[in-house]
């Protein structure tokens, strides 16, 4: 993929490899090591050890959870062990539960805005970096870096502290403006619609650094005489973007937003601590929904429905994404 | 384009670039400016921003408040063996998935991808039940083991890119030196594939240091909690939300990922597309 082709680090030692061709994905045997030869055996002995932790702590659990959202397990059973298998009630249960279809709505309307804001302004900084002199560019890649580098926990309650009622900052100036009144004591956390506006920008402020270094990336890759071309042709910037750089960047910008989509669908953390799901269940994401079913309200059979029911939603945009990846000439 | 044209071009992407830095920069300025205000500066109805008597009360308070020292003990125990152990396993997986041709490679290359974009909440409730069964919740094993669900398939996933840098001329040559198939792994590909190792460190360091939900999920004793869950329970019940020392312990616990972030960079942005951080 154009956008991480210094990828994955230490390219630069290697004499420059050759982007891999796109369909390199047919038949590519180009880069295997001459210990090919030695074949499956040794390969098989060395992908062991990783195997086995990744059977234990990834398989097994994922089998378990299709199982034990097949039962009752409740809290009770946490300490006595006791449940039964109640076969597909909890999926029918849940599937006639109104609140499941609105945190769904939710979670769909909400990884929309969230992902449509972080890429939209992150491809607009990525524009805005190849217009840069060195410096600025320096200055804006460090603060995207700061951004970017901030833990979520921090970041959350940095977040709750800008948004305070009474001596947060961002009251202090939405007041100063005049345009919403006095804002002074606006709890955000308590209104439904400020509390998903405050989690979408933390979510955006956190998303669009890693958008814009990597459409970044690609962009510096793009040959300059493509636009230089088309300008000749006459062409207007706008023109020039839209009929030029756009499809040049658009198999990064498939992969980025593919991604962003399974992120954003899950984010947890963020509103965990900003709003806890609330006000009500106001900002109840599924991942939020299935958290408080299993572990609050110790539902555990519903919780590992829920669960099963958003991962096979997952997987979907993950199995476009794997698509993508392969496509874009990463060698599997 | 014209010189005068390129000159305006110039001036209005300088501003929007100090507009945009201004707004983005604007939470990690009032997380630092808050955390060396005094009490009294940072909760004032007009805000302050500079901090008028900068003072290092909060961070005394924050670090030498609730458990500071025992929580980032296990943080770093219990990172630091994700870490070596998702880099040791990661890098004999990459070095099978990069160097060797066989059956079901294919395969093994999507379990992983797959495994890296699954669900938080999907692995929690069944690790979750499972070590309730085992005895492992409250236990530092189990939480290395959730960590390790997070950091190997990526580890692996980053290693072999590294080792697909490698030439493969460089083997050929040892091998015409008489090097078996260990000698060669050992002696020079792992050698060479050393600045992968630092990255991928770096990354299994930042997504298990990061992690709040299975440590809030699975560790109940105040004693046994991670940084993130110290963090996020880290308020003063008596006078309400202490920010000031909030923020303190936010900059001392953010301050190791910003500067592996800045050391970084450049392989974090092409080691994200394979789904780096989760959450």
């Amino acid at each position: 993929m154009p956008g991480t082709d210094q990828a994955v680090g230490g390219r630069r030692e290697a004499p420059a490899a050759p982007p891999p061709p796109s369909r390199a994905r047919a038949s590519a045997p180009p880069r295997t090591g001459s210990v090919r030869g030695r074949g499956s055996l040794v390969a098989w002995a060395l992908l062991t050890p990783a195997g086995l932790v990744m059977l234990a702590v990834t398989v097994a659990p994922i089998a378990f959870l299709v199982y034990a959202s097949f039962t009752d397990y409740d809290q009770r059973s946490l300490f006595t062990g006791a449940f039964d298998v109640v076969g597909a009630r909890q999926y029918t249960d849940l599937l006639a539960d109104a609140e499941f279809w609105r945190s769904l709505a939710r979670t769909v309307v909400f990884t929309a805005a969230m992902v449509a804001g972080s890429v939209a302004i992150g491809a607009g900084v990525a524009q805005l970096l190849t217009r840069l002199g060195p410096a600025m560019r320096m200055t804006v890649t460090v603060v995207l870096i700061l951004a970017w580098a901030m833990p979520t926990v921090a970041s959350s309650l940095v977040w709750k502290w800008l948004f305070q009622p009474g001596y947060g900052v961002v009251n202090w100036m939405l007041t100063r403006t005049g345009l919403f009144g006095d804002m002074t004591d606006t709890d955000w956390s308590n209104s439904a619609p400020l509390a998903y506006v405050s989690i979408w920008l933390l979510i955006v402020w956190q998303a669009v650094p890693f958008i814009a270094l990597t459409l970044y990336a690609a962009l510096i890759q793009m040959p300059a005489e493509l636009q230089e071309a088309a300008r000749l042709d006459g062409a207007g910037e706008w023109r020039v973007w839209w009929s030029v750089t756009l499809p040049f960047l658009r198999p990064t910008l498939t992969l980025i937003t593919l991604m962003s989509v399974i992120w954003d669908f899950n984010v947890f953390n963020q509103i965990w601590l900003v709003s806890a799901g609330g006000p009500d269940s106001a900002t109840t994401t599924l991942g939020v929904f299935a958290y408080r079913t299993a572990f609050v309200a110790f539902k555990v059979g519903q919780g590992a429905a829920l669960s099963v029911v958003t991962t096979v939603l997952l997987l979907a945009v993950t199995a476009l994404y794997i698509r993508r990846l392969l496509r874009s000439g990463e060698d599997l | 384009m014209t010189a005068r044209r390129f000159r305006r071009g110039r001036v209005v992407g300088n501003t929007v670039a100090v507009v945009f830095c201004l707004v983005w920069l604007f939470p990690v300025y009032w997380m630092v400016n808050t955390a060396f205000k005094p009490r009294s500066e940072a909760m004032t109805a007009t805000p302050r921003f500079w901090p008028g008597a900068p003072t290092l009360h909060n961070f005394d308070v924050a670090l030498n408040g609730t458990e500071f020292w025992t929580n980032l003990t296990n943080s770093l125990l219990v990172v630091g063996v994700t870490v070596v152990i998702s880099i040791v396993l990661g890098m004999f997986a990459a070095a099978a998935l990069s160097r060797f041709r066989f059956g079901g490679r294919r395969t093994v290359m999507v379990a992983i991808l797959v495994a890296q974009m699954l669900p938080g909440t999907a692995l929690l409730v069944p690790t979750f039940l499972v070590f309730n069964e085992a005895g492992l919740l409250g236990t530092y094993t189990g939480l290395v083991l959730a960590y390790l669900a997070l950091t190997l398939p990526f580890s692996i996933w980053v290693m072999r890119g590294f080792f697909l840098t490698v030439p493969v001329e460089v083997e050929e040559a040892a091998r015409i030196d008489g090097a078996s198939t260990w000698q060669v792994l050992w002696r020079i590909l792992f050698p060479l594939v050393l600045p992968g190792v630092i990255a991928s460190s770096v990354f299994a360091f930042i997504a298990a240091w990061n992690d709040y939900l299975i440590a809030y999920t699975f560790m109940k004793e105040q004693s046994q909690y991670t940084l993130p869950v110290w963090l996020a329970s880290f308020t003063n019940p008596a006078q309400g939300t202490d920010y000031s020392a909030q923020m303190a312990g936010s900059v001392v616990f953010s301050l190791p990922v910003v500067v592996f972030f800045l050391l970084i960079q450049r392989k974090l942005v092409s080691g994200m597309s394979a789904g780096a951080v989760k959450g």
